[in-house]
């Protein structure tokens, strides 16, 4: 049986906000892509994103996805597979050959793009890796109880029950939450030595729309450091510090206490002290993507030394955007999207003047 | 006045609408295939089958996502609601006022004013996306980097510049006025004579300044981390060599410049007897390495000191450091031979950006907006980018110069330019817009008003500010919006309600919304803007003369607008109404300004169901 | 305090230690206080004021201090620790530096001492090889030996098949 076989000048690998932010980009210089997604939806990790905006909006980036996915379906030089998996490439003339396989569960769905349909062997000149990190999976730190306390979230988890409206006075009404953060970062233990950047970002940002929903609620945050996060970031902090507990000490247990979790730390010149809370948040750290290993052998990308894909050493043709890059914000993701998008639309000039010339 | 013809698109949202039946309920005929005087399309024009698109080329014609607007719920409601969209774009297309395919005809040359990576980046993107590049640069060449950037890396982008790009050296930018497609720049070496640019790229080469630090260190112990040589340090033999690195002591310093800290602490550390404390508010470690770096200094046997901010103090001239171990709880002193001190990247703001009063302030120019990322400010045409605007040294500001590139080809080559009608029979000359205009796009020349080819983005904030009524933007103006809202409000059946939206927030969710069948009430006009800036107080005051019971304006959050103020213009319009709402009868909540998201789907739908409850209970 | 008296060698001593390499990693997040089942008994006892001491150089303070023998090697700092101080360890290094030093308290010098004597903390008596006699098990002998070796109070047996397990 033979594949069936497509062209394109640019082969994006991902549709979340940075492999979106890339084809855009690529469209605005006049290069034709081709956006292929593993999942039946495109919008990635963002899709699952709550707007953090209280008083003012909040930067986070997460309403612009609706935005990248219009713009993406009515731009003709974007052309969009949902469901559809890289499963083997090889170096092909200047570019690249692609043997694409549909995966289960693809339909159409209300959002842009076509299921692929087939075994499909796509010939392109350039790749861009834009399949996103991965978080940590909480359950890998069991002290900190999550999937086994009651009332223990990861912060993936705290963005869909914001976004489904699951706080708040007629719902779920935590008068005492904790957020714990660099869980599955800056942990040598778990071979995780890299700050994840956004945790910071999102944990505080999370924590005011908690407060402005439930303005009796009392939010902790446990951290070692505070990370910069945005231009705006230290105008921002003093209040966000007057709105929340902030203590610096990393808990070191989450267990079940009486009908909720509780959690114990140590302050200086103190004795541990084990605190009740309604809800404990795991600000959970971004790691390279779990393919990552996979699309290295795939493509031959190149990885630093934490196991995020790097354009640098990697081979001709290939560039990397995103979040699979290192921990990212969307709004990060989304101009680092636009540098890959100018490495492949200068590599497709390159060979179309080289062929022609 | 033109006969206007309904052409139907099959989309898969109104597949069980009859065609007819809307086009009946709005008084038009459907289209049949003959020929057209002007026409109402059920989609928008980039979803438009091309054959359809050729047909209708030259015609006034409405492009309307009537899917979005329509959303689910029983059928006579989608119908109504049909009606209700396809009457009001019926109502431009029949006066002719669309979007006009204007030719402006922009200036695709582009001025990068400044020097060091940022600026030959964004020489080298706009170089090779075909513009022709002007290099003003204050430095002899091309190669000479700024303080903060990588030497090495700035010679190799220099070495790759192409020929078409121009240097002029010993150059800076002293004015510009204008916008996108048509500034006019003053160059210090061009004496009075402007020039014409079609986009302009501002990176003003950056300084390293230490900025975080505590006031009143001895300047004889003080080294910046730039000029550290850590040969330059090594302990007696019998004994150690204190040097104290300060790293963001009165306030954290960004994550680069702590970083850089680190790399100096790790040298002076692997110095014989040489003891390195480090002292910091935050340990900024979220530079890519950061973490990494934090560890190997403290394995080399760096002191980690967590200073709180600004508590730090200076004893025996600024040569002794004395400070709170947060830890012990004790006061630990320090004599240090020498004083490390992290800098920062930054670049003096041109004169010229806060003097000049057509210029916004800085705030409205680079607000930190999530829609201006990437290099962008509020000028279309304009980009800012690296030290000046904040943005971390080497890989970031090669992204920032990539994005903002992008940006202005499309700019600049855009196919379709919305341009604003300006009436001079009735321009005052007041220059209202020009100092309304978040993008720079009007400007007075010559006793008339006249935009900037390619700068206007629509978003009506002159035409809801113009007190002479003589401004529009394309199928925005006054008369237009009034009887569309006539149409519609007209059809709709008591509670009559309005929920004007904006593009980037409100439409979004009102378009998901109503793709997941979402029934909105059988009252509600949905009227879709460009931006909530559109909004003035004829048009809110005209809305309830017109029978609405209630008006919801649907804008972005404040900080998210892509014009930076047209949510803050349309909110302060509904409060200075709320005192005229009581003298006519009116509840405070007939009028009001609703902060969404694109992706606040549930509570647009919440508040618009509250609202319809509250107006069917009067 | 003032640093400049202090011994910045000092945690480069402990980390060239065997067990006590570690020290130098910890960056005070305070899991290991939050679990230490010591600390939760004797309010100054808390490992990461330990470690802060040692990386601080107060030399004398630390290996004089009776804190550093509260330590029950439980070895939940350890587990806790994101950094891989690995507490037990590294207070098992200083404390063989504070012995070596004469900081010894008379508990560790006496269990010395019986451990020289017994090779145990216990006396076996005739009562334990009794029942373990009834038990069908094997007697156990003293071997006070191996231990002398270990303590460097004499030369260890070359004897194969004799080594304590």
């Amino acid at each position: 049986m033979t594949n069936a076989q497509l062209d394109t000048p640019v082969l994006i690998l991902g549709g979340g906000v940075a492999g979106l932010a890339a084809a855009v980009d690529l469209a605005r210089r006049g290069v034709a892509a081709t956006i292929i997604e593993r999942e039946p939806r495109l919008g990635g990790r963002a899709s699952q994103f709550c707007c953090k905006a209280t008083e003012a909006c909040a930067r986070c980036g997460a309403c612009r996805l609706g935005e990248l996915l219009v713009q993406a379906a009515h731009l003709p030089q974007i052309t969009i597979y949902t469901a559809a998996l890289a499963v083997a490439a090889q170096p092909q003339g200047d570019g690249w050959r692609v043997e694409l396989s549909p995966q289960p569960g693809g339909e159409i769905g209300p959002g842009p793009g076509r299921p692929l349909r087939e075994r499909t062997t796509l010939n392109t000149q350039a790749v861009i890796l834009a399949v996103g990190g991965e978080a940590f999976n909480p359950a890998g730190k069991t002290r900190f109880g999550h999937g086994r306390v009651d009332g223990v979230f990861s912060a993936l988890e705290l963005e869909a029950m914001l976004s489904q409206g699951a706080l708040g006075p007629d719902g779920l009404a935590p008068a005492k939450v904790a957020f714990i953060q660099c869980v599955g970062s800056r942990d040598a233990s778990l071979g995780r030595l890299w700050c994840s950047r956004v945790c910071c970002g999102y944990a505080l940002r999370m924590g005011r729309v908690i407060r402005k929903l439930l303005p009796e609620s009392q939010v902790t945050f446990f951290h070692m450091d505070v990370q910069d996060y945005g231009r705006a970031w230290e105008d921002e902090l003093p209040e966000l510090r007057k709105q929340m507990r902030f203590v610096r000490a990393m808990p070191g247990e989450v267990t079940a206490g009486d009908g909720r979790p509780e959690v114990t730390y140590a302050l200086a010149g103190e004795q541990a002290i084990k605190e009740g809370f309604d809800l404990v948040v795991l600000s959970v750290g971004l790691g390279p993507p779990n393919g990552a290993s996979a699309l290295g052998e795939l493509f031959g990308a190149a990885k630093d030394s934490d196991g995020f894909l790097t354009t640098d050493g990697g081979p001709a043709g290939v560039f990397v955007a995103g979040a699979a890059a290192g921990p990212r914000s969307l709004n990060e993701s989304m101009v680092h999207g636009g540098l890959a998008a100018s490495q492949a639309a200068s590599r497709v000039a390159s060979l179309t003047e080289a062929r022609h010339g | 006045m033109a006969k206007v013809s309904l052409v139907w698109v099959a989309t898969p949202g109104l597949i069980d609408l009859d065609p007819a039946l809307v086009a009946k309920a709005a008084g038009m005929s459907l289209d049949q295939g003959g020929l057209l005087e002007a026409a109402v399309v059920t989609t928008s024009l980039e979803q438009a089958p091309k054959q359809l698109r050729q047909r209708l080329v030259g015609l006034p014609v409405a492009w309307l996502e009537l899917a979005a607007e329509v959303g689910g719920g029983p059928q006579a409601h989608r119908l109504a609601r049909a009606a209700v969209a396809v009457s009001r774009a019926a109502g431009r297309a029949a006066k002719g006022t669309l979007p006009p395919v204007y030719a402006p005809q922009p200036a695709q040359s582009v001025l990068v004013a400044g020097a060091g990576f940022g600026a030959l980046a964004a020489a080298w993107e706009a170089a090779a996306l075909g513009h022709p590049v002007t290099l003003a640069t204050p430095f002899d060449d091309a190669v000479q980097a700024g303080a903060d950037d990588d030497p090495e890396a700035v010679s190799l982008l220099a070495a790759q510049l192409p020929a078409q790009v121009e240097l002029v050296p010993h150059s800076e930018l002293t004015r510009l006025i204008g916008g996108a497609g048509g500034f006019n720049v003053w160059l210090s070496t061009n004496g009075d004579a402007p020039q014409t640019y079609g986009a302009v790229f501002l990176a003003p080469p950056g300084e390293l300044a230490v900025g975080c630090e505590v006031d009143g260190l001895d300047p004889a112990l003080c080294c910046p981390v730039s000029e550290l040589n850590p040969e330059d340090y090594e302990g007696p033999q019998d004994g150690w060599l204190h040097v104290a690195v300060l790293a963001g002591t009165a306030e954290p310093v960004p994550s680069y410049s702590f970083s850089a800290a680190l790399e100096a602490a790790l040298a002076l550390a692997r110095r014989p007897r040489v003891q390195v404390t480090l002292l910091f508010s935050e340990a900024r470690v979220a530079a890519p390495g950061g973490e990494k770096l934090f560890r190997d200094c403290r394995e080399a046997g760096v002191l980690m000191a967590r200073v709180e901010p600004g508590k730090l103090s200076l004893r025996d001239g600024g040569r002794e450091l004395a400070w709170l171990d947060p830890l012990l709880g004790e006061e630990l002193e320090l004599a240090p031979a020498a004083l490390v001190l992290a800098q920062q990247a930054v670049a003096p703001r041109p004169a010229w950006l806060d003097n000049d009063l057509l210029i916004k302030p800085w705030d409205e120019l680079v607000p930190d907006n999530p829609r201006l990322a990437g290099g962008r400010t509020s000028r279309t045409g304009l980009y800012l980018t690296g030290a000046l605007r904040g943005t971390a040294p080497g890989d970031a500001r090669r992204a920032e110069a990539a994005s903002a590139a992008a940006a202005m080809h499309e700019v600049l080559t855009g196919k379709v330019v919305p341009m604003p009608v300006v009436r001079d029979s009735f321009c005052a000359s007041c220059l209202t817009c020009v100092r309304t205009c978040p993008h720079g796009a009007p400007r007075y020349a010559g006793e008339h008003i006249q935009c900037a080819p390619a700068a206007c983005v629509a978003c009506g904030a002159c035409a809801a500010e113009c007190p002479a009524e003589a401004i529009a933007p394309p199928g925005w103006g006054n008369p237009e919006m009034f009887s569309s809202l006539e149409w519609g409000l007209a059809l709709a059946p008591e509670p009559k309600m309005v929920l004007f939206a904006c593009a980037a927030s409100g439409m979004p969710a009102v378009a998901s919304l109503s793709a997941q069948g979402h029934e909105w009430p059988a009252g509600l006009v949905i009227y879709p803007l460009v931006c909530a800036a559109r909004m003035s107080q004829l048009l809110l005051l005209k809305s309830l003369e017109l029978g609405a019971k209630r008006v919801l304006v649907a804008g972005c959050h404040p900080g998210n607008c892509r014009s930076v103020t047209g949510n803050h213009k349309a909110m302060a319009k509904i409060t200075s109404l709320s005192g005229d709402l009581a003298a006519l009868g009116l509840p405070p909540e007939a009028m009001e300004f609703l902060p969404l998201a694109a992706n606040q789907t549930r509570e647009l739908a919440q508040k618009v169901a509250a609202m319809a409850q509250a107006a069917g209970e009067e | 305090m003032r640093l400049n008296d202090c011994d910045p060698g000092f945690k480069h001593e402990v980390a060239a230690e065997p067990g006590g390499e570690g020290i130098r990693a910890c960056f005070a997040c305070a899991a290991c206080s939050a679990r230490c089942p010591v600390g939760a008994n004797r309010p100054d006892y808390d490992p990461r004021r330990l470690i802060r001491l040692t990386l601080l150089g107060r030399r004398d303070e630390v290996l004089s201090s009776p804190l550093i023998w509260l330590c029950s090697s439980c070895y939940t700092c350890g587990e806790v620790c994101p950094q891989q101080v690995r507490f037990t360890e590294v207070l098992t290094a200083i404390k063989n530096i504070a012995a070596r030093e004469g900081h010894a308290p008379p508990s560790a010098k006496i269990t010395a001492e019986l451990l020289a004597k017994q090779g145990r903390l216990l006396e076996v008596t005739d009562f334990e090889n009794d029942k373990r006699a009834d038990l069908g098990l094997p007697p156990v002998e003293q071997r006070p030996g191996d231990f002398q070796a270990i303590l460097g109070l004499k030369p260890a047996e070359g004897e194969a098949g004799e080594e304590p397990r």
